[in-house]
């Protein structure tokens, strides 16, 4: 095989599968970040997906890392392995934008948690991904920044608001990456580029040193092409963080180990009629099939009744505008051309809002909480779809287009439940679809075993985009 | 109960910005004019016929924010 070759199937390996490779010596972390250095440079162009790469830093942490798996000291997990991180996540040295004018030159002093547990398990932050502005505005072209396109195909959105992350790791510019999820920013670009996405429960991540969208809500997860990978992923991120006062002190499970691929027993709430009738044909079907999928493989599936989905939807946009408003309101007063249109439009409606609002959004927030955590009484798991459609055509030059189906990644925000986005299919166009799984607070173990049941006996995982397969042509 | 949808005019959610500190070019108050539009009917659907008793999803734990020594 050729260097050029033997980069590009480094790049095509999974984060477990460079890890086992590393453990045995067959494979450096050199070699996988000049395998992922060599894919951006081919793809990035198209895919905008990376912010600011940071090929020195990397290939220092990566040479760094080389002599001391030589020497014994390899740690297993994500040591050696190359990561994408969202742009809105700080990096001590290493700029920060959230992909706005307003942090545009933006350089941290100090890592957010999550990043320092990366660095202390051995991962490699590779670069920073795009996002839509501060997490929160639409895909825009009024920022310093291009929006990310989906590697499935360039001219749809690849999802947001963790965009870029979800376009690195499915064009297989890093094995994973690091997301935020407030309403659905991971699980949506899980869902639009074919990859799974996991929300851990609110408290799981530190979102110390994460830009904050919404405080009471915001969490941290991972984004991987495997169940496995974002166990693994998860694993390191995960940990109590005394300064950040959201984080609960709660053990941390090994997820990869619970990964069994038996759920004979477990108890599945299908939540149907949060996407029959409202999604799209091919992704009631691809849910529907994925569900009779879980009941072959030994899963109890019954329906689930829960709130109206547009409950938790307006409950979550009047919690989420009033936090944004109070987070940028300096901003917005001193330098509102700076702001994207989108996340502007979006905040500026904050100052309307009255305490009220905000604090009957947190009653109802409470209500609407305990009845979909009471389910849990009944279930192991909650079911429905990981999204509502395919990923949505690109249409330059609209700005602040809200969805045209409600988020239904949006209840386990609201809950604060952890949840995952897998593949479950395509569409006739060859369009991702996703089922989505959710859990009992802090018990992700269960969400990723069911994941990864359904993963290993769907066997969606193994297809690649157009543009890597265009690349063996 | 839910709040009245009151369909502001633009006039009035201009001075409505304004007492909320928000000096808006033409330009802004457009996009401002259409979100709110677009909030409104969000904020009509909270329900607000409740007990007085009834929790906000907020509890506020004082030892969170006790100083500490640094990162665990």
């Amino acid at each position: 095989m050729t260097q050029s070759g033997r980069a590009a199937s480094l790049a095509d390996l999974t984060l477990a599968e460079a890890g086992r490779r590393l453990a045995c010596g067959d494979v450096s972390p050199v070699e996988l970040v000049e395998a992922s250095l060599q894919r951006i440079e081919m793809l990035d162009p198209l895919v905008h997906a990376f912010i600011t790469v940071d090929a020195q830093r990397a290939r220092a942490a990566a040479r760094a890392a080389e002599t001391r798996i030589r020497a014994g000291g390899y740690r297993g997990g994500i040591d050696g392995i190359p990561l994408g991180v969202k742009d809105n996540i700080d990096t001590a040295g290493l700029r920060t934008t959230s992909h706005s004018r307003l942090l545009q030159d933006h350089v941290p002093d100090e890592d957010a948690h999550l990043v320092a547990r990366i660095a202390g398990a051995g991962g490699i932050v590779l670069g920073k991904t795009a996002l839509w502005e501060f997490a929160q505005g639409r895909p825009s072209w009024d920022l310093p920044w291009p929006p990310a396109a989906n590697p499935w195909s360039l001219d749809h959105q690849p999802g947001g608001s963790s965009s870029g992350s979800g376009a690195a790791v499915a064009a297989r510019m890093v094995p994973a990456a690091v997301g935020t999820d407030t309403g659905g920013s991971i699980r949506f670009p899980a869902a639009s580029c074919g990859l799974v996405g996991l929300k851990p429960t609110y408290g799981r991540v530190s979102r110390r040193g994460v830009h904050p969208n919404t405080f009471s809500i915001d969490a941290c997860g991972p984004m991987a092409r495997t169940v496995e990978d974002c166990a693994i992923l998860l694993g390191a991120m995960a940990g109590h963080d005394a300064r950040d006062p959201g984080s609960i002190d709660e053990p941390v499970a090994d997820y990869r180990a619970a990964l069994t691929g038996d759920i004979r027993g477990v108890r599945v709430g299908l939540v149907r009629h949060w996407y029959a009738g409202v999604a799209t044909a091919e992704v009631e079907a691809a849910v529907d099939a994925a569900a009779e999928r879980l009941r072959e493989q030994g899963a109890t599936v019954e329906e689930a009744t829960l709130d109206p989905l547009q409950d938790y939807v307006d409950c979550k946009t009047v919690i989420a505008i009033s936090e944004l408003y109070a987070v940028h309101e300096r901003d917005l007063k001193r330098r509102p051309q700076d702001f994207g249109a989108s996340l502007r439009s979006m905040v500026m409606a904050g100052a309307l809002l009255l305490a009220d609002d905000y604090i009957q959004a947190l009653r109802w927030r409470a209500e609407l909480a305990s009845r979909l955590l009471a389910q849990f009484a009944r279930f192991d798991v909650l079911a429905t779809a990981g999204w509502l459609s395919e990923a949505d055509a690109y249409r330059p030059g609209e700005v602040g287009a809200v969805h045209s189906r409600p988020p239904v990644t949006m209840p386990f925000n609201v809950a604060g439940n952890p949840a995952i986005n897998v593949p479950c299919g395509f569409t006739s166009e060859g369009l991702p679809l996703s089922l989505q799984i959710a859990g009992k607070p802090f018990d992700e173990a269960t969400v990723l075993r069911v994941a990864d049941a359904y993963e290993r006996a769907s066997g969606w995982r193994d297809r690649p985009p157009p543009l890597i397969a265009s690349e063996y042509a | 109960m839910t709040r009245q949808p009151s369909s502001l005019s633009r006039e009035e959610i201009a001075l409505l910005a304004r007492v909320a500190g928000l000096d808006l070019a033409p330009q802004h108050l457009d996009e401002l004019v259409k979100s709110w539009h677009w909030l409104e009917p969000v904020l009509g659907r909270i329900p607000r016929q409740r007990v007085r008793t009834d929790e906000p999803a907020h509890v506020f734990d004082p030892r969170k924010f006790m100083p500490t020594k640094g990162d665990t």
